[in-house]
């Protein structure tokens, strides 16, 4: 405990000449080598002072609150430019390449500005002095920004600004957030800023650039904290101040879900009305026959299911690389890649192992009678590992939900009035946490792991979930017919498919009557890919549909039903 | 304290509300809100949060954080539950519409339930603790204030315990501390009780030697006239004031009041606004007792008692009284008494209770009709007084544990139960 208050004290001493100090009882330093004391104290935060308790006994006099520093004056779109631009810094730390970022991001974002009408355009739309958007105000200066986006270019878009200062040092730290936050700027909300929509943006960005970090893979990061997002707002230059309503747009209580984002994604695409992405194609990683690789060895399936899952990709005529490009004419959605592809992983083991809570088991017997030498693949033995490893990941995580840190250090809350109780209470929260963090001896921020790309590791080593089932066999679920592998397994289940009926379901009244071993499947994959069951359950009869009534597409090709 | 397990109520009362549009409003297909319409009878339990879209992620992370709080502490690993215990702090502060009453309470519960097991918890840490839950809010400032001086007290620091509570005196919050005035005056009574505690302690240094001055020491002084202002007060209202009486009437022995002393206790005991109260009796007929008051006051209130709690060891008192009156109807009444006492199972085995039986029927016996007096009394019992007394086991047991006992009771079956073959014998 001691170098956390002398690490900032490097002087010599003055007796033995050795830089080692540590504090006293009494809170003075002293010379760890010769106990050389010095009149240095350590700065000491009386946990017992208790404000609350005096009274007031003098009254002050004229005008206590002096008027807050100003600042300088910004509009909304530059703090969310500034997180933007934090969020891609920290995606490039990890790895993304920097073209993410200075070409695909930084149009998009500007474009973004432009198709919303809130910067780069002949008349921007801009706040008057109580909230009306509808006045415009000539500005060149938001045209002339030539700067580089990820560089500080709001000064330019502030010039123009003139009569609107008189109210909003009262509500928001910024020009606009009234405005913004009024109903008519509501009614179009496409044009919105929102810190989702820094995560929608993000998506846009990396699907354009094809990097392989999936939606999922980019909200773990935001969850664990790689990327910033829910204290985004405390990295704003000092002088942009946060104030009042700012906090309704700045403060984030909710990680988006994957659906949220992906919605989100989707309509930001039709308002910036993109052209045709840059093709996915089979040796992109984004495209379900690289993807998979990476989640069948994150599930610990054999390497040999592989060929499997990519013809079944191409009896779904889900091969083809349009399905995965945005075309607003082709492919009017943005696809899932995460999703799709666990669907189809899904539904290959479906495939080949039954899943109907008997056929699996069975062949998972026969595969265990046959072998003698151990390197077939046991149905049984991967769910007992992954069932463990499965188990003990999901407590992690609930520990690590609950450990979550949601405060920011800066203080930002919608109603200003309200300032002096929120200080108050955050002091409290302080105490009482330094209090049970001495006695347990465990600071509350020391959580964050590394991040990866994978969620287990398999493997022999201490550290490992379990061992490695990546090099067994598939034979045991293979049989020979003319000389072709085919699976063992000649039945297959599905729930009625049919378009209409998916969406009226409920996931939770159909998910009684399926095989238990379908539903573990399912929840193996939610879990590493943190998505909802459902959603996941919905994919997988997507997909079924196409393999079992055949791919309405161009090329309609009759698919075999499978024997 | 232990009734955490019973007190963790989580309503969940903050929902967003529509002012903020920025919430997660989609609209989930697959919703996890069960509604199942089942035709069974049975109440349904409704569950503690019911999650919905509405749930922001934070509140996820305290409600996660607060079931592991609980689950640490049911299995007593309170260093987990230290450990939760600081993440979940930030429950107070985040929140849209602020936290809510129920969860500062929660904090404060769960807070002191921890540091009460935590090995290397200090009196800091329940001072800071408690200092910062009492001023967090105000519903709960006057018992987190109780509490604390309550703790203060058991670890001996009887002075700080009450400064706690005379700060907690002069509290006002507005409407608050109107609302709150049945805890207000908690305070007081307990405020009371440790000026007594004070002048106990000043009374037991004080020189014996200065015995003639014992009246008039300040300190003493104001201190009784402190508690008593405190004390009389609490014991106008109806309730169970045990301790309260108990010091106030020893401070009035002490300055010779036994009027007053007189008054209160009779009150306490005869008063019908009190809820019926057997130690109040008791109270009252100690007193008498150490004023020397007659055997027939004596006897007045232990009369009371007797139909109160027939079973209570006073009442053994109390037949001695009636039997040394010589009384005939008395002495009936003492024949009575004893038998009701030994109705019951705690008094199976008291020397002092069967012998005094055996005296009161010796004196019966000088009495012509004693006899009929016995049968009459012993009328209701033959059935299930041998069971109860002279079985074989209790013959062998009393003659290994008690055999003065057993000597008494034998000679006492012929007498009780004439006619039965008991295999009670000597």
């Amino acid at each position: 405990m001691d170098e956390e208050h002398t690490a900032g004290y490097k002087e010599p001493c003055a007796v033995c000449a050795a830089v080692d100090w540590g504090i006293s009882d009494e809170g003075r330093f002293y010379c760890r080598s010769c106990h050389n004391v010095i009149e240095r104290t350590k700065e000491v935060v009386d946990p017992n002072f208790n404000p609350g308790n005096s009274r007031v006994t003098a009254m002050g006099r004229g005008s206590r609150t002096k008027r807050p520093e100003r600042g300088r004056q910004w509009v909304l779109c530059e703090g969310f430019q500034f997180i933007l631009r934090s969020q891609a810094d920290a995606l490039v730390r990890l790895g993304v390449s920097p073209r993410f970022k200075d070409e695909v991001l930084c149009e998009l974002w500007r474009s973004f500005l432009q198709k919303s009408r809130q910067a780069y355009a002949s008349n921007p739309v801009r706040p008057t002095s109580v909230g009306g958007p509808g006045s415009d105000v000539d500005s060149d200066g938001a045209a002339e920004s030539t700067a580089n986006s990820s560089e500080t270019d709001g000064d330019s878009c502030n010039q123009s600004i003139a009569g609107s200062s008189s109210n909003w040092s009262e509500f928001s730290g910024s020009l606009d957030a009234v405005s913004y936050l009024s109903g008519s700027m509501r009614t179009s909300r496409q044009s919105l800023l929102s810190m989702k929509r820094t995560l929608a943006l993000i998506h846009v960005a990396l699907v354009w650039s094809r990097e392989p970090l999936t939606l999922s893979d980019l909200l773990r990061l935001v969850n664990d904290g790689h990327v910033p997002y829910v204290n985004a707002h405390q990295e704003l230059p000092d002088e942009m101040k946060l104030r009042g309503k700012d906090a309704l747009l700045f403060r984030v209580q909710s990680i988006p879900s994957h659906r949220v984002v992906h919605r989100d994604a989707q309509a930001l695409i039709l308002l910036l009305q993109l052209p045709v992405f840059p093709p996915i194609s089979r040796q992109s990683l984004l495209h379900p026959s690289l993807l998979s690789l990476r989640y069948l060895m994150d599930a610990n399936l054999p390497d040999e299911l592989h060929p499997w899952v990519c013809r079944l990709m191409e009896r779904a005529g889900m091969a083809d690389q349009t399905l995965y490009t945005f075309h607003l004419e082709g492919c009017p959605s943005l696809p899932r890649y995460d999703v799709q592809t666990a669907a189809l992983i899904i539904v290959t083991m479906k495939l080949l192992f039954g899943l109907d809570d008997r056929t699996e088991w069975e062949l998972s017997h026969q595969a265990c009678d046959q072998d003698a030498t151990g390197t077939m693949f046991s149905l049984r033995r991967w769910f007992r590992v992954v069932q463990a490893a499965l188990t003990r990941a999901q407590q992690r995580r609930n520990q690590e939900v609950a450990g979550k840190q949601w405060a920011a250090q800066k203080l930002l809350h919608p109603d200003s009035q309200k300032t002096s109780v929120v200080l108050k209470t955050k002091r409290v929260t302080e105490q009482v946490q330094v209090c049970f963090e001495k006695l347990s001896g465990r600071p509350v921020s020391a959580r964050r792991g590394d991040p990866s790309s994978f969620r287990f590791f398999w493997g022999d080593g201490d550290s490992a979930d379990g061992p490695s089932l990546h090099q067994k066999k598939l034979d045991g679920v293979l049989t020979l017919k003319d000389g072709v592998p085919t699976p063992s397994n000649s039945t297959y289940w599905h729930p009625a498919l049919s378009a209409s009926q998916m969406c009226s379901r409920l996931y939770s009244d159909v998910e009684a009557t399926l095989p238990r071993t379908f539903v573990w499947l399912l929840q193996l994959f939610c879990f590493l890919l943190d998505v909802r069951p459902a959603y996941l359950f919905q994919e997988v009869l997507k997909v079924e549909t196409r393999v079992v009534n055949g791919n309405s597409r161009k090329r309609s090709r009759k698919t075999k039903t499978k024997t | 304290m232990d009734d955490i397990e019973a007190v963790i109520v989580m309503d969940d009362i903050e929902r967003e509300l529509g002012r903020d549009e920025y919430s997660e409003g989609d609209a989930d297909i697959s919703d996890d809100m069960s509604s199942k319409r089942t035709n069974s009878k049975l109440p349904v339990v409704n569950p503690r949060h019911v999650e919905t879209q509405r749930t922001s992620s934070f509140q996820k992370s305290t409600r996660t954080c607060l079931g592991l709080i609980r689950e640490a502490l049911l299995h007593h690993s309170w260093q987990e539950a230290a450990e939760y215990m600081a993440c979940f702090a930030q429950r107070l502060e985040e929140s849209r519409n602020g936290p809510v009453v129920q969860e500062k309470e929660l904090i404060w519960r769960i807070s002191t339930e921890i540091l009460h097991h935590h090995p290397n918890s200090k009196m800091e840490d329940y001072n800071n603790i408690y200092e910062r839950m009492k001023h967090s809010g105000f519903k709960n400032y006057l018992m987190i204030s109780l509490e604390h001086s309550f703790h203060l007290l058991l670890n001996g620091r009887v002075k700080d315990a009450r400064h706690q509570l005379s700060v907690a005196e002069s509290w006002r919050h507005g409407n608050e501390s109107a609302i709150q005035h049945k805890k207000t005056e908690l305070i007081h009574a307990y405020k009371g009780l440790l000026d007594y505690v004070m002048w106990c302690d000043k009374k037991s240094t004080i020189n014996h030697a200065e015995y003639p001055d014992r009246l008039h020491n300040q300190d003493m002084n104001n201190l009784f006239r402190a508690a008593s202002v405190n004390l009389k007060a609490i014991l106008r209202s109806p309730g169970v004031w045990d301790p309260f009486i108990l010091s106030y009437v020893e401070m009035l022995e002490y300055y010779d009041d036994h009027e007053e002393a007189l008054r209160v206790l009779n009150d306490y005991a005869y008063d019908n606004k009190y809820p019926p109260n057997p130690n109040a009796h008791v109270y009252l007929y100690q007193y008498l007792q150490r004023q020397n008051a007659p055997d027939k006051k004596l006897m007045k209130v232990l009369k009371v008692l007797c139909e109160l709690v027939p079973s209570h060891e006073l009442m053994l008192e109390y037949s001695r009284l009636l039997l040394k009156s010589e009384k005939r109807t008395n002495i009936q009444k003492a024949l009575g008494i004893i038998l009701e006492m030994l109705d019951f199972a705690c008094w199976r085995s008291s020397l002092d209770t069967w012998k005094l039986l055996e005296a009161i029927i010796k004196k019966l016996q000088s009495q012509c009709d004693w006899k009929d007096s016995v049968a009459g009394a012993m009328a209701a019992r033959k059935d299930w007084w041998p069971a109860l007394h002279f079985t074989r086991f209790h013959a062998s047991r009393d003659s290994e544990e008690n055999p003065a006992l057993k000597k008494v009771k034998a000679s006492l079956t012929q007498i009780l139960l004439p006619g039965l073959m008991l295999k009670y014998t000597a």
